[in-house]
């Protein structure tokens, strides 16, 4: 009978297991509310935001290679991947997926950076420091995501941007803001940025100039030469950056690593050996070792001269017939290649562009302090008035090829794009407007989102 | 002193007195071939003196003079009664089809027949030994009715999809609990790195004994958070008492592509060089631009490969099976072992297992009954990648175009450049031979079992059961070829390990109760707690050695990747049931969980899980008993709440996730909202249900009718992007299941020598979704989640056919109008099917003549739409140019104005108008029919066996998927695809034959 008990109570025994028994704890995660209590956790979450940029279509790939590919810089093989396909045709249905992935990290980028702006941590240099990079980031997102899904400032800048969100709430349903309202947060920010840094780590992280790059380059996108001029010049004067030139610019391509020494590269966007996006990097898509879609196109080939550095890392070859192949991102394996996304040249010129309407001299300074550098041979320009504008939007074309700006470039003058016959019969000649300059708004936002326009003809 | 003498006489009394009123009865017992049967039970009826037979079927008892009858009762057979007549009293037990002592395995113990109240399936050993499947979950299609098993794919040891009574959740698990022995299992897909690790693969299923699955409230809610999608419940194998048994299977067999549509076989040189030069002209290219693609492309190289069948071939198929069964009364073992390898009809697909199985009981004492059972299985298993991997041997296939050779002139690998240089698709041949994939995959699934009878009525039950799982997936992609090229050849080595306990306490408790005892009750108490635990562990190095020999990462010159994970949850539950047996005429069934779960939420961690069910056995009442038709009447209903708890282990827990790296310094950033009322989905199935069995079980039925509602469905709810998610989880949605299902056995005749039976199940379900978020449409790829829609709706434009005058596609532009629009962006999408079958299941046929048997079994299901979700490309008109397309393709292309019996647009290098897009153009009618079982065999007859020293001896020659039959001609895949019934370009299901022989001995 003894055991009779021992049994029932072993029974009863075993029904008072302890609470922690149902305690599972994730391994890679900490809960929300201890993630963002100090100046190390922003650190973190700021490193968390730059990761971010690296999404494979913001940064990682798609933001450059659209800049290029919708513009008349680099065309899809026909051999290829398929891959950004339905950008070289000008195609694009409201289902793309590059769209849907550029919106969707454009906006969770913004949440990494809003959670640091929300944050209680401030007050000592370094907080100061990290909240500056993180308006910095913020002021980025909305630049790219404006530019690419809403029409030019320069068009109408009352008409619809993208929604401004600066808070968490998974619940929210927003309208588009304008345009005008867009910009207006991105200059806040950039502002705050500027005042807020005094701290250079390398060029992987905004700094105060870098900042101040951007504005220059937001305000050239506005149209206001004036403040675009101020804030270039400011760079150039005060920034502490020194431009490439002939003799390092192949080796300043090669290097896939962040400088600390002020050569040239404002910003940039990191990727190392661990943290890359593999056969989904920028590089892959171009070098013939890769996917090697992205062909540079002819008549951009051949608006360089022999004696153009820039040349050196062009190489004729054939791909469905002869193709010019892109060696500007070369590390596909181990580190790759950061994604430069402001450089010294590009305020230079941002500077000899807001200076035409003011000061044609300053403007053929800034413009022949990039092209002389490119080509020793070169003397520089001596063009004046419409002539030397051309002059500035060729030069952008051929020093920034490669790296996504052409199309925005082309967007806020509002020009045609003229395509050579590289691309596809039916789309060489893009004018303005045009429905398909505009990315469509994903069509899982305007499921999810009753409140959302979409863009006109999707 | 006194004492002494009275105990003296007691004893002298008692011994004369036994002598004197008892008799001894002898006998054998044999089945109905003449086999003894040991271990049979043997009582005189009236008394609670027995004995068990021996195990030569003979035994011996001493009963009372008065005793007139003797009760016969064994495991599977009919329980018998017969008079005292002769000596020796000879008895051939009959096998048990449906009888009222017949027990069944059922939750947490067995039942009797008479006392079920649920609705449930069982499967017998013999319907899963010796076939050629990897993993038993693929044995169990057609087997039971409303269980639809699915596979995807037919690479060896891959996973099979199982949906009991339809799908009851959107984003929470909808597979069923499996217990083995009583212990609960991980199931699924264990893969990280490979394609498919199916964790079952590694259990023999020749080493179970019965499978029982458990679909309604009644059956299964004893499982609480865990039994929305059904149970099963496998019951391996267990040694009898008497001789010892050996038994040898063998088999051996040869597979090839079950089912294969000529109209989508990859296009020849010829043919595609035609296609793509009509493409360039559709196009706009200059001649000059046509020339110099075409070349490119490797027009005019004389080379013309069928990529198809370089990578398809014959597969193997041989198993070996060895087991040893026997005991004494006191312990009974059961020792198997075997050997199972099967070759894919692809490259590098093959399985081979190995097999350790181990059960013993033992009564230590009247009292107490110890148990022991081990199940371990070795896996070693190759499968090649899948999806648009371009290492995918079935992609490259279609993809590659014909102009491409895998072997150079000289016979070596084709891997340089034109053909195959950095970017382009994979030459598979040479990445099979240079490459290497492949799991590694070992079990250990057992417990430990104590029962104790503290009283005869009240038994404590203690089971302690683990179950282990490792897999080790290693890859190596070489520096020269394919995946591994650009990054200098790179390698994985995985490692996942998921450990899971499962502590079970049970106190059963049987009474009687009132007037003569007539009504009998079980009480059941139970408590019980589970621990599973994963640890994964990842290295990936990159820059290997100019060689195919070293594979390994020690060798890499970088490493990228290094990092350990775990995963883990945790239940813990207490639960009770209880019946009420009335003569077996009424019988009341009821039980109650409570669960607690480490995965749902901290303020909703605890739920109540219950089911009541009913029975009315009207074949012991007086007015049917009589009426000799009828051998079996029986009305069953049950209604209960059980929960879905098959959701992620973290999902209610908002947090930052640490790994977002960057400069190689940690980052961190939100990658949870969570919701700290997660919780489990709640299931309330409805269940009525009729057995019947007329003329003595020559007619026997089955049928249920359920209704099964779902709710607090766990749903993704879409969000504006713009929060920075796409995603919200919460408890919405809800849907509901309704259907139908039938079991018909029927034998037309039975002689002496001649028997012939057929089986039929049948089974159809309607799924609703009932509410979602907002009642919002999710749209997810094709398909749409709509409020008073199936689950699983198509949702896409539809293919209004091509404009006869130029070859444009043309779309309707609403669901139901006639007006077409070459504008795929203005075509409306619209609901167009489920791709869940309506109704599906089996019919077979048995004939038996002398030792022969011949089986037939047919497996159907339809009423549904499968998707070509690859066809855009292969049939796109023009879409991805570079990549082979399919015969179809070629011959049903517009081509000329006026060219009407075109049905496919204009072919244009480039693609056409969107013609890619999903619409109805590639969705196609699922409905099939396929004799998945065909089987004929031959028993020795026992005097030839005994002749041989054999108990018994079966030679048999086994066809599985011999003949697919489908309804919809232009079907250009199997048409098993998986549950949502979508192609992703997987290895062909095979169709096999096998021939084998069993032994006993």
């Amino acid at each position: 009978m003894k055991m009779k008990y021992y049994f029932i109570g072993c029974f009863f025994f075993l029904m008072s297991c302890s609470k922690d028994f149902l305690e599972k704890k994730p391994y890679n995660a900490l809960p929300v509310e201890d993630a963002l209590q100090s100046e190390a956790d922003i650190l973190v979450a700021l490193r968390g935001a730059y990761a971010s940029l690296r999404n494979v279509d913001l940064y990682g790939r798609t933001i450059p290679v659209l800049g290029d590919l919708m513009a008349d810089v680099t065309y899809q093989s026909l051999t290829n991947s398929n891959r950004y396909t339905f950008y070289n045709q000008y195609g694009t249905p409201v289902v793309d997926g590059n769209a849907l992935g550029m919106w969707t990290a454009g906006y969770h980028t913004i949440l990494r950076v809003n959670n640091i702006l929300n944050s209680t941590i401030d007050g000592t240099a370094t907080a100061r420091q990290y909240r500056g990079e993180a308006h910095a980031i913020r002021a980025l997102m909305y630049f790219e995501l404006v530019r690419f899904f809403a029409k030019p400032y320069t068009d109408n800048p009352s008409d619809v941007g993208v929604p401004i969100i600066t808070t968490f709430n998974i619940g929210v349903k927003p309208k588009r803001n304008t345009i005008a309202e867009v910009y207006a947060l991105i200059l806040d920010d950039l502002s705050k940025a500027y005042n807020l840094m005094t701290q250079t780590t390398n060029s992987s992280q905004f700094t105060k100039y870098a900042a101040r790059a951007l504005e220059a380059k937001v305000h050239l996108t506005k149209g206001d030469m004036a403040n675009a001029r101020t804030a270039a010049i400011d760079v150039i004067n005060n920034g502490g950056y020194t431009l490439v030139g002939a003799n390092n610019y192949v080796s300043y391509w090669q290097n896939p690593a962040p400088l600390t020494n002020k050569l040239e590269t404002l910003f940039e966007v990191s990727s190392d050996g661990v943290a890359n996006l593999g056969f989904d990097a920028l590089g892959y898509i171009y070098s013939q070792n890769g996917y090697g879609d992205m062909i540079c196109a002819s008549d951009l080939y051949n608006s360089y001269t022999a004696t153009d550095v820039r040349k050196s890392l062009l190489t004729p070859g054939t791909r469905s017939g002869a193709a010019v192949f892109v060696n500007k991102y070369t590390n596909i394996v181990t580190d790759r290649d950061d994604t430069k996304v402001l450089r010294l040249s590009d305020v230079y010129m941002i500077a000899a562009e807001a200076s035409l309407g003011t000061n044609e001299t300053d403007a053929r300074n800034y413009l022949n302090a990039v092209a002389t550098r490119r080509d020793a041979s070169f003397t520089g320009f001596t063009s004046t008035g419409a002539a030397l504008l051309e002059d500035i939007l060729t030069e952008r074309r051929k020093e920034l090829a490669f790296e996504g700006h052409r199309f925005h470039d082309l967007n806020r003058l509002k020009r045609t794009i003229n395509r050579s016959a590289d691309y596809p019969a039916s789309a060489r000649t893009i004018p303005y407007p045009f429905n398909r300059r505009l990315l469509p708004i994903p069509q899982a936002e305007m499921d999810a989102n009753p409140n959302m326009v979409q863009n006109p003809g999707y | 002193m006194k004492k002494k003498i009275l105990l003296l006489m007691y004893m002298l009394v008692s011994v004369v007195w036994i002598y004197a009123q008892t008799k001894t009865v002898t006998g054998k017992i044999q089945d109905e071939s003449g086999t003894p049967l040991g271990n049979v039970s043997i009582q005189a009826k009236g008394t609670k003196l027995g004995t068990v037979s021996l195990a030569d079927g003979t035994f011996s008892l001493s009963v009372p003079s008065t005793t007139s009858t003797l009760v016969f009762s064994l495991l599977n057979y009919k329980t018998a009664e017969l008079a005292i007549t002769t000596s020796p009293l000879n008895l051939k037990m009959q096998a048990a089809i449906d009888n009222l002592s017949d027990v069944v395995v059922v939750a947490y113990g067995t039942t009797k027949k008479p006392e079920i109240t649920g609705a449930m399936g069982i499967v017998k050993a013999k319907d899963i030994e010796n076939k050629p499947f990897t993993s038993v979950d693929r044995a169990l299609q057609g087997a039971v009715a409303g269980l639809q098993s699915v596979a995807s794919s037919g690479t060896p040891g891959a996973s099979q999809q199982i949906r009991i009574r339809g799908i009851g959740s959107i984003n929470a698990s909808s597979e069923p609990l499996w217990i083995l022995d009583g212990i609960v299992v991980n199931t699924g897909d264990a893969s990280r790195l490979t394609t498919t690790a199916n964790l079952l693969s590694t259990l023999n299923p020749n080493d179970i004994e019965s499978i029982t699955v458990l679909k309604d409230a009644s059956a299964s809610s004893l499982y609480g958070s865990r039994a929305a999608n059904g149970v099963i419940l496998v019951n391996t194998k267990k040694g009898k008492s008497g001789k010892t048994k050996f038994r040898f299977d063998t088999e051996i067999g040869y597979s090839d592509i079950a089912y294969f549509n000529e109209d989508y076989r990859p296009l020849n040189a010829n043919e595609y060089f035609e296609l793509t030069r009509e493409g360039l002209v559709n196009a706009g290219a200059s001649p000059a631009a046509i020339t110099a693609t075409l070349a490119s492309l490797g027009q005019g190289n004389n080379v013309n490969y069928n990529w198809l069948d370089a990578v398809t071939k014959k597969g193997t198929q041989r198993q070996y099976n060895l087991s040893a069964s026997g005991g004494n009364d006191r312990t009974t073992y059961n020792l198997s072992g075997g050997y199972f390898r099967q070759e894919g009809i692809t490259l590098q697909s093959d399985f081979q297992r190995w097999n350790g199985n181990m059960s013993i009981t033992s009564k230590a004492t009247d009292r107490l009954t110890i148990s022991t059972t081990l199940n371990t299985g070795f896996v070693q298993q190759n499968a090649p990648l899948a999806g648009g991997s371009f290492g995918n041997p079935i992609l490259s296939s279609y993809f590659l175009l014909p102009s491409r050779a895998a072997r150079n002139p000289n016979g070596s690998l084709n891997i340089a450049a034109p053909d195959f240089g950095p970017g382009n698709l994979h030459n598979t041949v040479a990445t099979a031979e240079m490459d290497k994939r492949f799991l590694k995959q070992l079990s250990a699934r057992g417990g430990l079992t104590a029962e104790y009878k503290i009283l005869d009525n009240l038994k404590f039950t203690s089971r302690y059961g683990i179950d282990y799982n490792v897999l080790e997936e290693e890859q190596y992609n070489n520096p020269f070829h394919g995946d591994g090229q650009s990054v200098g050849g790179r390698a994985f080595v995985f490692y996942t390990r998921l450990f899971n306990y499962t502590w079970t306490n049970l106190l059963d408790y049987k009474f009687s109760f009132g007037k003569s005892k007539d009504f009998t009750t079980a009480i059941q108490l139970g408590y019980e707690a589970q621990d599973s635990r994963t640890l994964s562990s990842s290295i990936s190095a990159t820059g290997f050695p100019a060689t195919t020999q070293l594979t390994y990462p020690v060798v890499a010159a970088t490493p990228t990747q290094a990092s350990a994970t775990g995963s883990d949850f945790s239940f813990l539950s207490a639960f009770s049931s209880a019946s009420i047996n009335y003569k077996n005429k009424y019988v009341l069934t009821g039980s109650l969980r409570r669960d607690g779960s480490s995965r749902f939420g901290n303020q909703n961690r605890y739920g109540n899980f219950w089911s009541v069910g009913g029975t009315w056995n009207l074949d012991q009442e007086s007015f049917i008993k009589d009426i000799k038709l009828i051998s079996q009447l029986k009305l069953r209903a049950s209604y209960g709440v059980n929960g879905n708890a098959g959701i992620g282990n973290y999902d209610w827990q908002p947090t930052y996730s640490y790994g977002s790296n960057y400069n190689q310094q940690p980052g961190s950033g939100p990658n949870n909202i969570g919701n700290v009322f997660l919780t489990w989905e709640i299931n309330k199935p409805f269940n009525v249900g009729l057995d019947l069995s007329l003329m003595n079980n020559i007619v026997t039925l089955t049928a249920d009718y359920y209704i099964r509602k779902t709710s607090s469905l766990l749903l993704d709810a879409p969000v504006s992007r713009t929060s920075g998610f796409s995603t919200v989880r919460d408890n919405i949605g809800s849907m509901e299941n309704k259907g139908f299902e039938l079991s018909l056995n029927v034998i037309p005749v039975t002689t002496k020598n001649f028997q012939w039976s057929v089986n039929i199940n049948y089974a159809n379900n309607r799924n609703k979704i009932l509410s979602l978020v907002n009642n919002q449409d999710i749209i997810t790829g094709i398909f749409v989640r709509r409020v008073g829609q199936d689950f699983q709706s198509f949702y896409a434009p539809r293919w209004a056919g091509i404009d006869p005058a130029n070859g444009d596609p043309l779309w309707y532009k609403t669901a139901t109008g006639k007006e077409t629009t070459n504008n795929f962006n203005e075509a409306q999408r619209t609901v167009l099917g489920s791709a869940s079958p309506r109704y599906f299941g089996s019919f077979t046929n048995t004939l038996r003549f002398k030792g022969f048997s011949l089986e037939a079994q047919l497996y159907f299901s339809g009423g549904n739409l499968t998707q070509d979700a690859w066809a855009g490309f292969y049939m796109g008109s023009g879409n991805g140019p570079a990549f082979n397309k399919v015969l179809r393709q070629y011959t049903e292309r517009w081509k000329a104005p006026g060219d009407n019996s075109a049905t496919l647009p204009r072919y244009v290098y480039g693609g056409n108008r969107l013609a890619q897009n999903p619409s109805t153009l590639y969705l196609y009618k699922g409905d099939y029919g396929r004799i998945r079982d065909l089987t004929l065999s031959y028993q020795l007859p026992g005097e030839l066996a005994k002749k041989l020293k054999l108990s018994s001896a079966v030679f048999y020659v086994r066809g599985t998927n011999l003949f697919t039959l489908v309804r919809d001609k232009k079907l250009p895949w199997d048409p098993e695809q998986g549950v949502a019934s979508q192609t992703n370009l997987n290895v062909f299901i095979p169709k096999t034959i096998t021939a084998g022989i069993n032994i006993g001995f």
